[in-house]
């Protein structure tokens, strides 16, 4: 791994930099892979095991590739109420993927959370970091067909410049 | 010269040494108190509740895991009142009831005089005591095994979820594992759980010797302090 030696730059031998240094990993990679946490537990002198659990621990980190979307639904309370099951539904009808999971075109990331902090404006939607108030599944049918349109876009635009 | 404290448990004078945990104390003396998750010479973590003692002080009375607790000056300690005694049978209880496959746990289950268990048996394989990763780790210094996830998604894995190549293959982990040994009828199906309590004879009843341990035939399943020393 090649793209992480910049971080690993001046924190060597010090295992107390492990979750700043995964964070950074996150960061680039956009997930923590294998090689990744094999490297940083050789680096920083932590056992393999030690990498492995906090990364598991910490909703932060994923281990799984993720997606260039990623759509982000509240499950909390307000949102709960406000009807956050009904956008969950329309994600796994018009993706046919559970929440947690990434399309197999590696598109789309859907994710759950528990609460954002922004009750007033329930049912709420992260898409790319930012956040969309007020959500239904037209609107949110809207937005994933955007994402997917973008890449119809782009392989189309490919398909013209070759 | 090694400094010792002196404290009350069960109403008996016990001298131990400084920095000891209650049980070690306790055991020492021969005092039982029932534990799943100690291991000699491991540290503690106080993981599976079973040794859980009144610390009694200025009248009032705190209840924690005797192995976490460090020995004081003039300590005053009950490890077989009506409270611990009715704690611990319930703590028994949901060990059996998560995981029955088990001589051990069925053992402690009888050793705290469990009578019925109220609870859904689960019939895990585990009950995260961590005796497994404990050795793995300060043992063996091979941090093959370890706690991965959280809440009730807690489990023993290994990294990536496939054996290392820096484990050491000591099968330590299988050893000290309490549901290495199931119970005497063979491994329980799902559905056919029960408590076994047939070896309810060999337990000493506690009521009435009190704080004693006849290094019954009850600890053998899970190395129990008292046959390991």
């Amino acid at each position: 791994m090649t793209t992480i030696e910049p971080i690993l730059e001046g924190r060597r031998s010090q295992p107390d930099q492990l979750i700043e240094v995964l964070q950074d990993v996150q960061k680039i990679c956009g997930y923590i892979p294998q090689d990744a946490m094999k490297t940083v537990a050789r680096e920083l002198g932590v056992p393999l095991m030690e990498v492995y659990r906090v990364a598991n621990f910490y909703k932060a980190f994923t281990l799984k590739p993720r997606g260039k979307n990623v759509i982000t639904i509240c499950t909390g309370t307000a949102c709960h109420v406000r009807g956050s099951d009904l956008l969950i539904d329309q994600v796994k009808g018009q993706l046919n993927i559970e929440p947690g999971d990434t399309t197999k075109d590696g598109l789309i990331t859907v994710e759950c959370v528990n609460c954002l902090g922004a009750c007033a404006l329930a049912p709420i939607v992260v898409q790319n970091e930012s956040y969309l108030d007020h959500m239904s599944p037209a609107k949110l049918r809207k937005i994933i067909d955007h994402a997917k349109g973008k890449k119809k876009k782009e392989a189309s635009d490919a398909q013209v410049q070759s | 010269m090694i400094q010792t404290v002196t404290l009350t448990i069960d109403g008996v004078p016990v001298k131990a040494a400084k920095g000891a945990s209650v049980l070690d104390a306790a055991l020492e003396v021969g005092i039982c108190i029932p534990h799943l998750c100690h291991v000699p010479f491991l540290q503690d973590t106080g993981a599976c509740r079973i040794c859980i003692v009144e610390n009694v002080k200025n009248g009032s009375s705190r209840v924690t895991t005797s192995c976490t607790l460090t020995v004081q000056e003039g300590m005053n300690i009950q490890t077989n009142s009506e409270k611990i005694r009715k704690l611990r049978r319930n703590l028994a209880e949901l060990l059996v009831a998560q995981a029955p496959n088990s001589k051990a746990i069925q053992d402690i289950a009888v050793r705290c005089g469990v009578k019925e268990v109220r609870y859904p048996f689960r019939n895990e394989n585990c009950v995260q005591c961590g005796r497994c990763v404990r050795y793995c780790t300060e043992m063996w210094k091979a941090n093959a095994l370890g706690f991965v996830g959280r809440g009730k998604n807690r489990r023993v894995e290994f990294p990536f979820a496939t054996r290392p190549d820096f484990c050491k293959n000591c099968g330590s982990c299988t050893l000290y594992c309490p549901m290495s040994i199931t119970p005497c009828g063979g491994p329980m199906k799902r559905g056919e759980e029960h408590l076994c309590g047939k070896c309810e004879s060999q337990a000493v009843t506690a009521p009435n010797i009190i704080g004693a341990c006849t290094r019954c035939e009850l600890g053998k399943g899970f190395s129990c302090t008292r046959h390991m020393l």
